[in-house]
């Protein structure tokens, strides 16, 4: 009797001064509806849970990092054969990142196939697009972390790409290296941007866009909001979250086996002197672009090819960040349009990664 | 189980143990042998990361199987609940409807 007020009594000394009943009784009454497309609902949460994982054992893994130029190649060694476990762990924390922007590409390729970016959801699409650009740089930032000779010509390549974009491609090259080339200052940089700036502005970015689908609810289907029926509802909690919890363990299975099987190497340290390795690749989620800037002819008309090509790519993302504004009328003909243009998108982007495979 | 199955049944485990004994110290001698110049500066270049020895790894696959079998029981148990929350719906929902 006497625990139980003073449980009570620590409650609500806690609700007084923060308020989280409320949310807690927000968590109660949040509905999810249920349809035949409800199962891209969970990709979200899976992007949050191997978020939280690359966070975890990112601090484990910071711990041993050295991010200088003599010590950062052989501080990974270390982790990898002296440190207890450090293999796993650093493999984890690799394929955990390959997981999330996986997960973040489905999550935003689902929403764009069913339009949940319309009225009022413009502002969540747009948060989710600046979301996905953020974890793109956290991987390419993360590359070259290990640096060894693959990571440092992979990163050369990357950031010689921004080189072509009129007026101001120089600077923005300039001010990724840190200098003229890609140097130990680069080194420090990107551990600097992967561990400090990016997590502050993913972080951010990530309470807006979780704060927004609170506010805006789940999004329906446009067939099934144009029909107008009922459609069955499922509470949050426990019924949604239980299933979720099913979704999680099932993905951490299988992430632990994957990172036990296949665990990330490590190249010899990089020599700033040496030219560059045969066939290098960037990450898989960027070998659609490169791909595309490596057939691009040199010249087009009276342009530089490379120029046209990053140009092209700048355009594509800003209509992608856009959508919810050019695909204003979903249900008519533009609609269906822009429905068959995310398929080909995908088609597209399977091919051109598999073709860089090849 | 007669004394024929028995007989099989220790051969085997004898064998299976063998094996692993055997396999350890060919396997070892063969890398001993194989270690010429240029095989060894590319081993200390390159480091390809995993579990060292057969005690490590054995250990890892026993940990997998642990995890998945434990994943297995959660996700029964899970569904367990599922179905009891979602009959307890279905029961609330049934009875706001008669009032």
């Amino acid at each position: 009797m006497k625990e139980k007020n003073v449980k009570k009594d620590i409650r609500s000394w806690l609700d007084e001064r923060s308020g989280l009943s409320a949310v807690f009784r927000f968590l109660r009454e949040k509905k999810i509806p249920q349809h035949k497309h409800s199962i891209w609902y969970y990709t979200g949460s899976a992007i949050l849970l191997f978020f939280g994982i690359q966070v975890i054992t990112g601090f484990m893994l910071v711990f041993y990092y050295n991010p200088t130029l003599e010590e950062a190649n052989s501080s990974v060694a270390r982790i990898m054969t002296e440190v207890p476990l450090g293999w796993i762990i650093r493999s984890v924390h690799s394929w955990s990142a390959s997981f999330m922007i996986a997960f973040v590409f489905i999550h935003l390729l689902s929403i764009w196939i069913t339009k949940g970016y319309r009225k009022p959801r413009e502002l969540t699409w747009m948060s989710g697009v600046f979301l996905l650009v953020l974890s793109l740089l956290f991987g390419f930032t993360g590359y070259l972390l290990p640096w060894d000779d693959l990571s440092l010509s992979a990163t050369k390549v990357g950031t010689d790409i921004p080189r072509s974009i009129p007026v101001v491609g120089v600077w923005v090259t300039k001010f990724l290296r840190g200098g003229e080339d890609v140097t130990g200052d680069t080194l420090t940089r990107f551990f600097g941007f992967h561990v400090c700036i990016l997590p502050i502005f993913l972080l951010a970015l990530l309470a807006v866009h979780v704060y927004l689908i609170q506010k805006q609810g789940m999004s329906l289907p446009l067939d099934l909001e144009r029909k107008e029926e009922k459609v069955k509802e499922l509470p949050f909690w426990p019924n949604f979250v239980y299933r979720e919890m099913i979704v999680w363990l099932v993905l951490v299975g299988v992430l632990f086996t994957v990172s036990v099987f296949f665990p990330p190497s490590l190249d010899k340290a990089a020599d700033l002197m040496a030219p560059a390795p045969e066939g290098i690749k960037p990450e898989w989620y960027f070998l659609f672009l490169f791909q595309m800037l490596k057939i691009f002819p040199a010249k087009i008309l009276f342009m530089n090819g490379d120029t046209l090509a990053v140009l092209l790519i700048l355009l594509g993302g800003t209509a992608f960040f856009f959508l919810p504004q050019i695909d204003n009328k979903p249900a008519e003909r533009k609609g269906k349009m822009i429905t068959v243009i995310a398929y080909l998108f995908i088609i597209y982007a399977v091919g051109m990664s598999v073709w860089s495979l090849l | 189980m007669t004394a024929k199955k028995k007989l099989i049944a220790l051969f085997v485990l004898i064998v299976f143990l063998h094996s692993f004994v055997l396999f350890k110290i060919n396997f070892a001698q063969q890398v001993e042998q194989e270690k010429t110049g240029t095989i060894q500066e590319e081993a200390s270049e390159k480091i390809v990361p995993g579990p060292q020895g057969i005690k490590e790894s054995t250990g890892l696959y026993v940990f997998i199987a642990w995890l998945w079998l434990a994943i297995l029981v959660l996700v029964y148990v899970l569904r367990l609940k599922i179905k009891e929350e979602d009959r307890l719906l279905e029961m609330r929902f049934l009875s706001e409807k008669k009032k």
